[in-house]
């Protein structure tokens, strides 16, 4: 996390590198972070500087991760900006829609090309049974997000459910904006644009929120997610079979909880450094493993994208499909979820994954009213005993799904689960109890912190908004130590960083 | 204003005896009316009402009023 300063190595330090992004949880970060904050404070009553400084930063930033692919995101406001324009001007709803269409023909066009064109050659070779060499494609990070990111603007000028900006500025700080450029959340551009007007106002309250999400966020990411991740995870899952079913089993604990604290506290950094800016962020998760069925994980999950989903996707082919009453909504939670896959990243554990929620959340609603009945006859209908059972049992769906998403190679996950069926060794938890306290003790206080009663939640985070400024400061310097203590030599790139 | 008979549609296709539905009311306040079954009263507003809406009037809805105002518009043409 400390950096020993070679001032010869300066420039290189600030250019761009891929394998070197300016992830927040790193000292380069935290450094240009504070400096930036300084002279934005200091411009914050001139909006025009204010505006300015905020859209040069954060090309900055997405540069350094992205180099000269910096020109697609720029071309990508330019021409979502205009098609929003378009569309608002155009009285006929033909062409309004023929401006839709068009626009998503580059939007995705773009996406597609850098993201799946690899993944289509190579079914193309298996088909044919020829060998195709891949093309060498760069993959500009972030760029799933802001092509939905800036996708809700245009579907909403075309609803008419948002009046466009009369700014390409402002929509190019909307898509620019750095804390939520690489990893989301996909926020709208009905919320977001009408705070770029406001002077920022920082309350002690979003200042409070803010340092609880930072620190928060730090020690998810860094102290439990990493952690467990180079030292036990990525240890078990890349042999498994020379571990028992037992630290299999744990591994896949582990991984789901790990998934949750990278990507999570990845978001919780992101929303606490937006608020010290003066905008605030959309929520991108609610305790997600406290959900009761597989349709309730998704109003806690990654909520940006899956109401994005919901919206401009799931609705749409809902609405297509309705003459086929409760298939059509099958049908369409079907699509919706292999796309949610495929949006992901290109590949088959990908489209299995969404396949599998979308026929877990099918099956579902198939058996909805049966299970209902159910449940009445025995009077368990929304007691507490059922809801815990059923949070037990979306938990490992959840869990097992999460597996198939991690592996690339499907043959990896019949490994993992037959060791964790066939040579379980239920005697060697209190082994790895011993050997691996700290692993143990992470998962265990990660998870217990997870299903926590929000309120608790509420009372720190109150806690730290009393401190005074000197004291969240130090509460921040302590994190900071605490997560150096347990970071690996190398930088560990978010999960959800590639997609 | 809602009309009773639009309420009426609703709290039928929800299995609600009564639930205090206004021209800003949402569908997450409203029982049982989640993204899955939203579907259903559309098909049920339009059966009832003898209407067939258009995908781009009932996406950009935003509430019960927008719905009655789209019935009503419906119901004219």
């Amino acid at each position: 996390m400390f950096i020993n300063i070679h001032p010869e190595k300066i420039p290189e330090l600030l250019s761009f590198n891929q394998n070197d992004p300016l992830v927040f949880s790193t000292s380069l970060f935290l450094i240009l972070f504070f400096g930036f904050l300084l002279v934005y404070n200091l411009v914050s009553k001139y909006k025009n500087t204010r505006i300015f400084l905020l859209i040069l930063f954060s090309i900055y930033f997405y540069y350094k991760a992205a180099g000269y692919y910096t020109g697609i995101l720029i071309i990508s406001a330019i021409v979502n900006y205009y098609f929003g324009k378009w569309i608002s001007l155009t009285e006929n709803f033909s062409k309004r829609k023929l401006f839709l269409i068009i626009a998503l023909i580059i939007n995705l066009g773009i996406l597609g090309y850098f993201k799946y064109t690899n993944f289509i050659i190579q079914i193309f070779a298996d088909i044919s049974n020829k060998q195709i060499d891949p093309l060498a494609i760069f993959l500009p990070v972030g760029i799933s997000f802001y092509t939905f990111k800036s996708l809700t603007y245009v579907f909403d000028v075309y609803y008419d459910t948002l009046k466009p900006t009369n700014s390409l500025r402002d929509f190019s700080l909307y898509v620019f904006y750095f804390p939520n450029i690489l990893m989301g959340p996909i926020d709208r551009a009905s919320v977001f644009l009408p705070q770029i007007d406001q002077e920022p106002f920082i309350s002690k309250e979003d200042i409070g929120r803010a340092t609880f999400l930072i620190i928060i966020g730090l020690i998810k990411k860094v102290v439990i997610a990493d952690y467990i991740y180079s030292n036990f995870i990525d240890v078990v899952f890349g042999n498994p079979l020379r571990f028992t079913g037992v630290e299999n089993l744990l591994a896949i604990y582990g991984y789901t909880l790990q998934i949750y604290c990278d990507f999570s506290g990845c978001i919780d950094m992101t929303i606490g450094i937006s608020l010290l800016l003066g905008f605030k962020l959309m929520d991108n998760f609610n305790s997600p493993f406290k959900a009761t069925s597989i349709a309730d994980f998704w109003r806690r999950w990654h909520i940006s994208l899956s109401k994005w989903l919901l919206d401009y996707l799931f609705k749409p082919l809902q609405f297509q499909f309705r003459s086929m009453r409760l298939f059509g909504n099958m049908l369409a939670l079907m699509i919706t979820f292999i796309i949610c896959g495929l949006w992901h990243d290109a590949g088959w554990n990908f489209i299995i994954w969404g396949a599998l929620h979308g026929f877990m959340m099918s099956f579902a609603m198939l058996i909805q009213k049966p299970k209902l009945k159910f449940y009445n006859f025995l009077k368990i209908n929304n007691t507490k005993p059922l809801k815990f059972i059923q949070t037990i049992i979306t938990f490992h769906l959840i869990a097992l799904s999460f597996l198939v998403f991690r592996e690339h190679n499907i043959q990896d996950v019949a490994y993992i689960l037959t060791q964790v069926i066939q040579s379980f060794h239920g005697q060697v938890f209190v082994q790895f109890i011993e050997q691996l306290p700290i692993i143990f003790g992470l998962i265990l206080i990660g998870y217990i912190f997870h299903f926590m009663p929000a309120e608790i939640d509420r009372q720190i985070q109150k806690l730290v908004s009393a401190l005074p400024l000197v004291g969240k400061a130090i509460l921040i310097a302590l994190v900071i130590w605490i997560a150096v203590q347990f970071k690996s030599a190398d930088i560990i790139k978010p999960i959800y960083f590639q997609y | 204003m809602i009309s009773a008979e639009l309420k009426k549609v609703i709290l039928d296709e929800l299995n609600l005896d009564d639930f205090d539905i206004k021209d800003e009311t949402i569908a997450p306040e409203v029982p049982g009316w989640d993204s899955l079954n939203h579907i259903n009263i559309i098909i049920a507003v339009e059966k009832h009402f003898n209407v067939k809406f258009k995908g781009y009037n009932v996406l950009r809805l935003k509430n019960v009023g927008d719905l009655q105002k789209l019935i009503d518009s419906s119901k004219s043409n």
